[in-house]
């Protein structure tokens, strides 16, 4: 466990990295927003530490909340989002801007967290999933139960939900409704079909509806 | 349309009728029978909701640390290359130029990832501990730091410590960390800088720092008696990053 | 008899203008010293961010009321001044040292009202620094500083120190992550998914019922780890002293086979549902897990 120093500094660090580099430009009009990332790309190709950090605290949030929402732990969702960056601005010599350079580091994100799961034995995508054995969780036939999610959803709770869904399921799920890739990219980012990425994305929503209404139910019995 | 109908055909469906422009007869099933109607629904705001999950959380502040930290020691950061001039101008955020300069301690932002980076190393690299008694202490980071701190401190000279990174790079098995625990320079001049802006604060300082480097030799000494101890080699990982955290809080607190 | 009279009134005099001198200095220095309250009221919508940033001094926030942010600022002395600033939904108040000014001097204390909702970020090195009754996101940063936060819900709570003690009660349902070098920790009635408590020298203490089927983990380097729970915990709990003692109350069933247990340097085991997971380390200090 390297959790130690929390998550505190990220804005002020952002702002006295922009302001470094703002101070070396000297045509700043406003010190939190002095640099662009057009700029702090072109500056982080010639190595200035000030533009690296830049990039980093204008990606890491999205970065970082792919990589835990991919793999639910903090420590390794750490790492991943650290590998991520590293791989980034190793080839940043390279980045041409013919695409976004969100949708660059994005893209490498997604493969950093796959290779990870490929390394680790987890299915990336799955063809067949059954909730694991210890799951609480209640078997439920399609469409037969007279249940609904009214209103909204508590983010702490879907966030969870989503913690339990068995990894292949997660995958689709985290990659297409919450980072918003489109099934043909989720297929060949995955390695699988278009239709599977389409089933896969459904069976872990129906779980999730599972997951939730079963959450729900506990929180109202213990009141 | 039957709800096992609805089933096949609703993965195929949700995403991708535009509009939510479902078939007739979808919708004629739909909208007569309650459960495959909230089950649309129901799966439609786990949709709409999940979106509201993207970039939410925040990395702690020792990713950037680590990252940094390699990116010097893989000689991807050369700052002291094209270091803005010493006269270039200030630009705090909210202090207007004519009031006492900030000072700056941004110098002691690379100390501190270093320290964190030479603890990560020291955790991560299982030692022969007689090997470490013999070795000089080395660093893994290998590329410069700029000696001096950044533009905004020009009217105000800052120490221009000597890097733990400017000594010369030795291989990557060195096994000892390149922070000494116990009156390294980096303490003396991060010591010297609180008394010079600071002074209220030098003893506070001062003690606390004594106290974790008294804790990172104290663990230290245990993983090299017992350098199969993951657990220690994480206590010692933790000690690194409470001397980190201390020159964090001096890089926020003291002006 | 008439020189002692002379002798007399000379003393009379000279007492009469040390009087008068004292009065005089105490006047000046007091002067100095003046008081001075300011107020900012700024206006802001949902989910406004809200940074207060001094080096001395006391900061404590409460909810207001509306989408209204009242700052009433102290300021001890002519040798600080405060600055203040909107952008949108961003408020940035921070005092500045003037040339001189020291800790007395130097001194501004705050105190805020302000939406539930605000996003809130407190900077000072003495301190206190406290705040209550909120819902959104709080950092709370301090050298010296004593820390309270009392009532939230839902919001992320950060906070570190180096050495005030750092009491958090009744916070629920957000990440927790507290870190200190050399204070305290207490945590009384805290749950949610993410409670993280660090201190290098200092204990922690934690009161409440490991709740929300988080992940709690607590670590020292010399302190010592207390934790009260109440017998009907539902947690899978893991301990380890590497040089300290461990000791708990509870019926523990053994779950994980990797960890192996060390007589009275760790335990391990599941309560209940095991709802929770609940990591308490120590390099030195001991470790207690007791039933409340």
């Amino acid at each position: 466990m390297r959790d130690s120093l929390g998550k505190f500094v990220q804005r002020k660090e952002f702002e006295a990295a922009s302001e470094r580099l703002a101070a070396g430009k000297g045509d700043l009009t406003d010190p939190k927003q002095g640099i662009t990332e057009a700029e702090a790309i072109e500056q982080a190709k010639q190595g200035r530490e000030a533009a690296f950090e830049v990039l980093y605290h204008l990606h890491k949030r999205r970065v970082y909340s792919l990589c835990l929402r991919m793999v639910s732990n903090p420590a390794q969702a750490e790492d991943l989002a650290q590998e991520a960056f590293l791989q980034l601005f190793r080839k940043i010599a390279t980045f041409r801007g013919e695409s976004a350079f969100s949708t660059w580091l994005h893209r490498m994100t997604v493969n950093v967290v796959l290779m990870q799961l490929r390394k680790k034995g987890l299915p990336v995508v799955s063809l067949e999933e059954t909730l694991a054995a210890n799951d609480e969780a209640p078997k439920k036939e399609f469409g037969t139960k007279d249940v609904k999610l009214t209103g909204s959803i508590d983010r702490l709770q879907l966030q969870r939900a989503i913690d339990r869904l068995p990894p292949g399921y997660r995958t689709v799920f985290v990659l297409h409704d919450i980072e918003g890739f489109e099934h043909n990219e989720i297929a060949q980012i995955v390695g699988c079909s278009i239709g599977n990425s389409k089933s896969q994305l459904h069976k872990a929503r129906l779980k999730l509806r599972d997951y939730l209404t079963f959450m729900r139910a506990e929180k109202a019995k213990t009141g | 349309m039957k709800c096992s109908d609805v089933e096949r055909v609703l993965p195929e469906l949700l995403d991708g009728a535009p509009d939510g422009a479902f078939p007739a007869d979808f919708e004629t099933h739909v909208k007569s029978c309650p459960a495959c109607s909230n089950l649309v629904s129901d799966l439609k705001l786990i949709s709409s909701e999940a979106r509201q999950l993207a970039a939410t959380e925040e990395p702690a502040p020792r990713v950037w640390l680590r990252i940094a930290a390699e990116l010097r020691a893989e000689g991807l950061i050369s700052d002291a290359a094209i270091r803005e001039p010493e006269s270039a101008p200030t630009r705090p955020i909210l202090v207007p130029t004519s009031r006492r300069p900030r000072w700056s301690a941004r110098w002691l932002a690379p100390v501190a990832a270093a320290v964190v980076a030479a603890g990560s190393y020291v955790v991560s690299h299982k030692p022969a501990p007689q090997v470490a008694k013999q070795q000089a202490p080395a660093t893994r980071v290998a590329s410069p730091i700029p000696e001096t701190p950044a533009a905004t401190s020009a009217s105000a000279p800052t120490p221009a410590p000597r890097q733990m990174a400017q000594k010369p790079a030795k291989p990557t098995d060195t096994i000892r960390p390149a922070v000494e625990p116990e009156s390294s320079e980096e303490d003396q001049q991060f010591l010297t800088a609180v008394s010079t802006r600071a002074p209220s604060m030098r003893t506070t300082y001062e003690n606390q720092l004594k106290a974790v480097n008294a804790d990172i030799r104290e663990t230290q000494a245990y993983v090299d008696r017992n350098p199969g101890d993951t657990d220690a080699r994480q206590h010692l990982m933790d000690a690194y990053e409470q001397k980190a955290l201390l020159y964090q809080i001096a890089l926020d607190r003291i002006q | 008899m008439a020189s002692f009279q002379q002798a007399s009134l000379e003393q009379t005099n000279l007492r009469q203008a040390t009087v008068v001198t004292l009065v005089l200095v105490t006047c000046l220095a007091s002067a100095a010293l003046a008081e001075t309250k300011k107020e900012y009221r700024f206006t802001v919508g949902a989910n406004a961010n809200i940074s207060v940033d001094t080096q001395y001094g006391a900061i404590s926030v409460r909810p207001g009321s509306g989408n209204q942010v009242v700052v009433m600022a102290t300021l001890k002395s002519d040798n600080v001044e405060v600055d203040q600033q909107q952008n949108g939904n961003r408020i940035e108040i921070a005092s500045h040292l003037l040339q001189g000014a020291d800790q007395q001097t130097g001194q501004v204390d705050y105190e805020l009202l302000i939406p539930p909702d605000a996003t809130l970020n407190l900077r000072s090195s003495t301190g206190p620094l406290s705040a209550e009754r909120l819902q959104g996101d709080l950092t709370l940063e301090g050298a010296d500083a004593v820390v309270n936060v009392r009532d939230v819900d839902n919001g992320h709570v950060h906070v570190r120190t180096m050495r005030g003690p750092i009491t958090l009660t009744d916070v629920r349902n957000g990440h927790v992550e507290v870190v200190s070098i050399s204070g305290d920790i207490h945590l009384k009635s805290v749950t949610g998914p993410l409670v993280q408590a660090n201190s290098g020298r200092g204990k922690i203490f934690y009161d409440g019922d490991f709740g929300s089927g988080g992940n709690y983990r607590f670590t020292t380097h010399t302190g010592d780890i207390e934790a009260l729970v109440p017998a009907d915990v539902s947690a899978d709990f893991r301990a380890h002293s590497v040089l300290g003692r461990v000791r708990h109350d509870f019926p523990l069933q053994p779950k994980h086979s990797r960890f192996s247990a060390e007589a009275g340097r760790s335990f391990f085991g599941t309560v209940g549902k095991a709802a929770s997971d609940v990591v308490l380390r120590s390099f030195s200090g001991k470790i207690r897990l007791k039933q409340r």
